[in-house]
């Protein structure tokens, strides 16, 4: 699903942000990568979205070569891709809803599908009665539930979130990481970016940990890694 | 693009031009001096070169005849001008058709020649000359004046030079002053638009994460362009006909000397005015709004 080869990232100040990554992620996988500030997280994280252009090597994501693409490309590339941020990123003068529909009616579906999938997919992350609800009425775990329904809605083959439970307390945290599994578990490639140590080991899903923008550990199934 | 799509695009055009209304009047205003002042030129043009054009149609020269002359003299003169280079056609003018001609101009005026007969008939034996073209009007004339018995010449020619000067200056200074009220205008709109992204930054950020399309994110921004362009223009035309009905009528009726020349009616001036006005209202718009959205919206 997620091939990087080789990908080192550059900034133009000098400064690097990843190096020599070499990175498979399968389909249906739940990765979490984990490092301290400056490990290198975001700037993976923005590599996958297309953000940032790697420096050197390739990223392959659902069998498209992403550096080939070219700027018409990307948009059709992010429609595989679902994101969720730690702030949410709601629009606040749109209902709960709205903010939903708003990622379908900007790839243009259909309104007929708008209203049948939004619905569906609050109701999957049980704000079935929120739907009219502007963001500054809800809490944070809400909101983030918000987000998440807006990052699924399109039915994207894969989630990637960058601290997703960065904001919230433990109890709202671990309600969004039951989510995020059963969103994985019906198919959904996750990748999660996280500081998140007891969610991390709980959680016992793939990890890998970056220190310094290099890639020191990869495990199959494990804990937070005192490298880190 | 699906009507959905196209409803959202106006929407969302609209609310940015709301949101932003003291910016969008500022842009409204630049545009609507930008096309008043483009209207009023036209306007001013058009009549010249129509003023013109009746000159031309009604130019030759005049020769009038000095004393009594015979009628053998006078046919004559005429033989002798046919035969001048470039001259087409000599029509010879009596007092009495003079006169005639003369009230006929005048027409429900005419009550000023009352009293004039032949017996007292102030004007002269003339020939009107034509040519065929006015640019060989020089060389008739000079040898017009050599002839003896000819007392007086008279031609269009400073008149005609004169309007077709002032033509072409009038031309020159309103292309000169629509050009910087166009780069103003284009200017404020750009401003609007800068503002009308900034406003939108969030939005524009989610749009771009969920793979909305450049030009999915770009539409609105130009949709506002365009209102602010068409707005701008349908406001001058609209208030611009009836002032243009009423200049004309009023011409005619504090000069009526003026009758002699005819303007141009209010739809021959603007069934060409309103397309091209409206078309270059919705290009600054356009222009506007495509530069401000390269230099401001990284998509």
């Amino acid at each position: 699903m997620i091939w990087l080869n080789n990908v080192t990232k550059t900034y133009p100040n000098g400064s690097r942000g990843v190096e020599n990554l070499n990175l498979h992620i399968e389909k249906g996988d739940f990765v979490f990568i984990v490092g301290s500030s400056g490990s290198g997280k975001s700037t993976l994280i923005k590599l996958l979205l297309k953000e940032l252009e790697p420096s050197t090597g390739d990223i392959t994501i659902n069998r498209v070569k992403t550096n080939e693409l070219s700027r018409n490309q990307v948009p059709y590339l992010r429609r595989n891709l679902g994101v969720v941020f730690q702030d949410f990123r709601l629009l606040p003068n749109k209902t709960v809803y709205e903010n939903v529909a708003f990622a379908m009616r900007v790839i243009e579906a259909p309104s007929r599908i708008i209203r049948r999938n939004v619905p569906a997919v609050l109701a999957l992350v049980g704000l079935g009665k929120k739907g009219r609800s502007y963001p500054n009425q809800l809490s944070g775990g809400e909101q983030q539930r918000t987000a998440l329904a807006r990052a699924i809605v399109n039915n994207p083959p894969i989630l990637i979130c960058d601290e997703p439970t960065g904001n919230l307390d433990p109890e709202t945290a671990w309600g969004i990481m039951q989510l995020l599994d059963d969103i994985n578990k019906r198919g959904t490639t996750i990748v999660m970016a996280t500081h998140a140590r007891d969610i991390v080991d709980d959680m016992q899903k793939r990890v890998v940990t970056l220190k310094q923008g290099q890639i020191v550990r990869d495990i199959k199934k494990g804990g937070y890694s005192d490298e880190a | 693009m699906r009507p959905s799509t196209i409803k959202y695009f106006l929407k969302e055009g609209l609310s940015g031009l709301k949101k932003n209304l003291l910016m969008t009047v500022a842009s409204i205003v630049a545009v609507m001096a930008c096309i008043s002042i483009m209207s009023f030129s036209y306007c001013v043009a058009s009549n010249l070169q129509h003023i013109l054009q009746q000159m031309e149609d009604s130019i030759g020269i005049s020769v009038f005849l000095g004393g009594n002359p015979t009628s053998q003299e006078i046919e004559g003169m005429k033989t002798t001008i046919s035969k001048i280079d470039h001259v087409l056609d000599v029509q010879y003018i009596s007092p009495g058709d003079a006169l005639e001609a003369l009230k006929k101009d005048w027409g429900a005026d005419e009550d000023i020649f009352e009293g004039l007969d032949e017996t007292n008939n102030p004007l002269s034996h003339s020939f009107q000359i034509t040519l065929d073209s006015i640019d060989n009007q020089g060389s008739v004339l000079a040898t017009l004046k050599g002839i003896d018995g000819i007392d007086n010449i008279r031609h269009g020619q400073t008149e005609t030079e004169l309007i077709m000067k002032a033509n072409k200056v009038f031309n020159i200074a309103s292309i000169l002053v629509m050009l910087i009220l166009g780069i103003i205008s284009i200017m404020i709109i750009m401003n609007t638009i800068r503002i009308s992204v900034v406003n939108r930054r969030v939005e524009i950020n989610i749009m771009k994460y969920v793979g909305a399309t450049d030009w999915f994110i770009r539409w609105p921004f130009i949709i506002e362009g365009v209102i602010i362009g068409l707005v701008g223009a349908v406001i001058p035309l609209l208030v611009g006909m009836p002032i243009y009905a009423k200049v004309i009528s009023s011409l005619y009726s504090y000069f009526p000397v003026i009758k002699m020349i005819q303007f141009l009616l209010t739809g021959d001036i603007f069934i060409v005015l309103f397309p091209v006005a409206l078309v270059f209202g919705v290009l600054l718009g356009v222009i506007g709004s495509v530069t401000s959205i390269r230099k401001h919206l990284q998509v």
